[in-house]
């Protein structure tokens, strides 16, 4: 029907049906369905598609959020420059 | 030396900032922005009791305030990791590592996205982004948009679009998919904004009846089944239409919509296409809480908050030693509860240094956040008191009473 395919990780270009079609075939958690897709691995650090994925886990699986976040967060929690983390100019 | 950095010049941040001068803590606040006051710069609407709500002015209000007791405010730097190390933390910053004894997170929420295909066209953004152009740095989003996504918070800020003379065509709803949540669907729609229809005479329409009798709400009950929607200021609310698609080569062109079903489900032979130059997707706030998870600090996933949470009590500390939090981080409400939150933070950081000397101020504020809570014209939702008893009794687990 659309034109225009569901991008849900815009850094990585994976689509919802893409995150669906993985949950589906190996029942995953949040954290496995984003190794297997790259989805939120993204040089963003899945600041926008994050709560989707958990989202895309809930839904297709039937797994209740829990109180600990599903997916964990590393630093740098922004884009930084190598420079910014201590590297140095050539 | 400082003796507190505050991560966020939001409403939370400044007022904790203040709240701490004032019992003579050396403090600095660092915000991503180039300008504090966080999401208070975006805010202008009209109170239930006629006045208006500028954000603008409420911001400089607490900056000056901050800067006149000596609070140093640092714009434009962007913390990207936390350690704690034996007296504090160790900030990193885009400006250098800071070494501090106490750390306030106030972050604030980021909005949640209701994807949307050809969402990555030029010309899309989310509602809070239109917000910031339009009330902040005074850049015309568009000349005819479409929001997508109709709750509290996109409704207040389409009226703020036409105030500064920018044409919503119409406000609809996002496609139901497996990420829409309830978004998509018209009856869940319609009972979120049935909720906050006691702030009809400020957000809606000035009618002053009661909740179930106001023809407001009549109007709205109404509205679901004719096909036009209801208008608010002239901006037509179409509960039972859906975007399919935004549609452009290059950059926005149109969305293409049709009628839905009362569960979401698209009417065959109803689709068109709506010329549009912007389009806003609104899919609401959850907590920003990355900082708070990189310094370790458990969680509590309540919904009634915008998500998962930091877990923290009363005095806004968290079970991680030297660690607060304060604002929309702990939840998503109103600017004004982040204010007093924040003051609480202030105190109880200010407390823990050893600078406070009586300690009604600290319970008096605690109660403030209580009554500002009740008061409160937004409540994003119902069960925030419920949600708030929650993360209160987890973190009793962590640091006794």
């Amino acid at each position: 029907m659309e034109s225009h395919p569901l991008i849900i990780c815009r850094c990585e270009e994976v689509t919802l049906a893409e995150l669906v079609e993985t949950a589906q075939t190996y029942q995953c958690t949040a954290r496995e369905l984003k190794l297997r897709t790259r989805a939120g691995m993204g040089c963003c650090g899945g600041r926008t598609c994050r709560t989707m994925i958990d989202q895309v886990i809930q839904q297709v699986t039937g797994q209740a959020p829990s109180h600990t976040v599903p997916l964990g967060y590393q630093p740098p929690i922004r884009p930084v420059s190598f420079h910014t983390l201590g590297g140095h100019r050539a | 030396m400082i003796d507190l950095l505050i991560i966020g010049a939001g409403p939370a941040g400044l007022s904790a900032a203040i709240a701490s001068a004032r019992q003579g803590l050396a403090v600095r606040v660092v915000d991503e922005f180039y300008r504090p006051g966080g999401r208070l710069l975006g805010q202008l609407h009209e109170e239930p009791d006629g006045m208006w709500w500028n954000g603008l002015d409420e911001a400089a209000r607490l900056t000056e305030t901050a800067k006149s007791l000596g609070v140093e405010i640092c714009c434009g730097v962007s913390v990207f990791h936390l350690t704690q190390s034996q007296n504090g933390w160790v900030v990193s910053t885009t400006q250098g590592e800071m070494t501090v004894p106490l750390l306030l997170i106030a972050t604030g929420a980021s909005e949640a996205a209701v994807p949307v295909p050809g969402w990555t066209l030029p010309g899309v953004m989310s509602i809070g982004a239109a917000q910031v152009m339009t009330n902040v740095q005074r850049v015309r989003v568009g000349q005819r948009g479409v929001v997508i996504g109709v709750n509290i918070l996109s409704v207040a800020i389409s009226r703020e679009l036409q105030l500064a003379g920018v044409t919503v065509d119409r406000m609809i709803l996002p496609p139901s998919t497996t990420v829409s949540g309830t978004a998509g669907q018209p009856e869940a729609v319609m009972q979120s904004l049935l909720r906050v229809a006691h702030l009809a005479p400020s957000l809606m329409i000035r009618i002053g009846s009661k909740l179930m009798r106001s023809p407001w709400m009549q109007k709205l009950a109404i509205a679901l089944y004719p096909s036009k929607g209801f208008s608010m200021w002239d901006i037509p609310i179409q509960l039972r239409t859906t975007a399919l698609e935004i549609v452009g080569t290059s950059q926005v062109e149109g969305v293409r919509i049709a009628r839905v079903a009362a569960d979401g489900s698209p009417i065959d032979g109803t689709e068109q296409v709506i010329p549009a130059d912007f389009v806003c997707i609104a899919g609401g706030l959850s907590p920003l809480a990355e900082l708070a998870a990189i310094a370790g600090c458990p969680f509590a996933y309540v919904p009634s908050l915008g998500g998962h949470v930091p877990l923290h009590n009363e005095s806004m500390r968290t079970p991680v030693p030297r660690l607060y939090v304060a604002g929309n981080i702990t939840g998503i409400e109103s600017a004004k509860v982040a204010m007093a939150q924040g003051t609480v933070a202030g105190l109880s950081i200010a407390k823990a240094r050893g600078k406070l000397t009586n300690e009604q101020p600290l319970s008096d504020a605690i109660q403030q956040v209580k009554i500002v809570r009740q008061h409160a014209t937004i409540q994003f939702h119902p069960d925030i008191v419920a949600g708030r008893a929650l993360v209160g009794q987890m973190t009793a687990e962590w640091i006794a009473p």
